[in-house]
């Protein structure tokens, strides 16, 4: 198969089940120009030479676009002025240093080491509960069932967000999950659907965000909508709906992965499920190898802003560089026995949640969420059986995962 | 137990810091102070620490070979 054109393989949905092949292939050739022009980076080396680098920006998302509507005041000014607006106030996952760091500071302030610690009770008390309603079945979807609410339970919680208001923000999370994925910017259609969630939940956020402003609670939202003085100004209004959604969405599409990869690993290993029940205490490192083994965000693409000349290779300034965390994770010049999975491993340095900048700010929250799941699922689940090996998986090639995980259980202990 | 961090290889992450509060502090967003001798009964706390340092900064050494050879 020539390099030229893995990526496209690694695409494909019928790959999405086992990618890992087609990643050692990639790392065959270190750092692989695509036929679309995009260079793939797939050693551990490599990509953490690049995460570290100022040439490559996080600025890669292509400028919003609305389609067209017929309405010339709309097609002519509105649209164009509200593309600039929000191009100009993405996320600070799609920023660069400083602004980048200027909003990811007033989230760090926020997202403090007691309050991640505090979530720590409730979601135990979500994971009983979620688990206590499956009760009286045979058979459990471990997506709908758990992975899948508890993430979304727990950030609503955190940021004060209703949770009645999920089943609007679930579908929104998803269209805007899409925007990751590097086929996006080559479908029209698809874009379309980005900048309609987009503007949706914008309208969403910025209501709730005057509610928290109007009666401010104890969450993070109200205290990031706090009014700035002249010493330490607030957060613009367009970016702290940006802020919001991010935090928002980036937990979603994220965790469900990591829980659900975790159960699916426990599941095909019988033996670590039956130490981690005799073990508790092994959940961290066996989380930490998930993130290492089957990672839940599968890639990232940057742009190069003036060329890199790396492993022998020139990336010329303009080019879309594709960050292959999870060939990383499972590279043998990093790794002994990569493709073993092996909690026990001492040296476990994983791209599971990125590196350099814009490592994950939601990781500890996240390794709570997964360590108390895997837990209780062990304990409380008695003798579960996967009902189909592989699961069917959902379209993301990066934000990979299984759709759906069913399970077979003999009753809940 | 001893802790050591190589602080060359520490990035300021604070990853931690959340796992084990009581052991390690960034100050000033930058400067990591931590316990270097804690008791040997916070040990699945400080594992938690270094498993979840995202540059591995952080190894566990026994304190003495007397401690080592402690049923
Ligand atoms: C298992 C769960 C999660 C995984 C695997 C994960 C993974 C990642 C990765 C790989 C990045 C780096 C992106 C890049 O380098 O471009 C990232 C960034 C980020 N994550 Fe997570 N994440 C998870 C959960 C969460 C949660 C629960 C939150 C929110 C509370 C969150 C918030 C963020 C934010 C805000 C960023 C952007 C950081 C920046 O650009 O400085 N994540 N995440
Ligand atoms: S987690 Fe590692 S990199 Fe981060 S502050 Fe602690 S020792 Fe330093």
């Amino acid at each position: 198969m020539r390099s030229e054109t893995l990526f496209s393989e690694v695409m494909d949905p019928k790959n999405r089940a086992n990618p890992y092949p087609l990643y050692e292939l990639f790392r065959q050739t270190p750092v692989a120009k695509q036929s679309d022009g995009s260079f793939v980076v797939s050693t551990h080396e490599n990509i953490r030479t690049l995460l570290f680098d100022p040439r490559l920006s996080s600025e890669d998302l292509p400028p919003s676009r609305r389609p067209h509507t017929g309405n010339p005041i709309k097609d002519w000014i509105l649209n164009p002025i509200k593309n600039r607006v929000v191009t100009a106030h993405r996320p600070f996952i799609f920023r660069d240093p400083p602004d980048h760091d200027t909003l990811r500071k007033f989230v760090m302030d926020e997202f403090t080491i007691q309050r991640v610690n505090d979530a720590h009770g409730r979601v135990e008390s979500l994971v009983d509960e979620f688990i206590e309603r499956c009760r009286g079945r045979s058979e459990v979807c471990l997506v709908e069932d758990l992975s899948y609410p508890l993430p979304v339970a727990v950030i609503c919680d955190l940021l004060g967000v209703p949770e009645e208001d999920e089943p609007h923000f679930q579908r929104w999370a998803t269209q805007l999950a899409t925007a990751l994925e590097p086929d996006a910017r080559h479908d029209e259609t698809g874009r379309h659907a980005i900048v309609a969630a987009f503007d949706e939940i914008s309208a969403y956020m910025r209501k709730l965000i005057r509610e928290k402003r109007r009666r401010p609670a104890d969450d993070m939202l109200s205290r990031l909508a706090k009014p700035g003085n002249k010493r330490t100004p607030g957060m613009g209004d367009i970016d702290l709906i940006a802020t919001g959604i991010l935090l928002l969405v980036a937990g979603h599409e994220t965790t469900v992965n990591l829980i659900t990869n975790a159960m699916l690993t426990l599941l095909r290993n019988p033996d670590e499920l039956e130490k981690l029940k005799a073990d508790p205490e092994r959940a961290p490192r066996l989380i930490e190898e998930v993130l290492r083994y089957e990672p839940p965000v599968h890639f990232r693409t940057r742009k190069a802003t003036s060329p890199i000349d790396i492993d022998r290779v020139t990336i010329p300034a303009g080019a879309p560089v594709i960050l292959l965390f999870a060939a990383a994770n499972r590279d043998p010049a990093r790794f002994a026995n990569p493709d073993r999975f092996d909690p026990d491993r001492a040296d476990n340095q994983h791209f599971g949640f990125g590196g350099g900048l814009h490592y994950c700010v939601g990781a500890p929250l996240a390794r709570i969420e997964a360590e108390i799941a895997l837990v209780t699922l062990c304990r409380r689940l008695r003798e579960p059986r996967l009902m189909s090996d592989p699961p069917p998986y959902r379209s993301g090639a990066s934000l990979r995962g299984p759709a759906s995980l069913g399970i077979h259980i003999n009753g809940i202990s | 137990m001893r802790i050591v961090v190589d602080l060359n290889r520490c990035q300021g992450y604070a990853q931690c810091c959340y796992a084990a509060p009581e052991h390690f502090e960034l100050r000033g967003h930058e400067i990591l102070f931590y316990d270097p001798a804690p008791p040997e009964r916070e040990r699945a706390r400080i594992e938690r620490a270094q498993q979840a340092c995202p540059v591995r900064a952080i190894s566990i050494e026994p304190a003495d070979l007397a401690e080592q050879d402690e049923p």
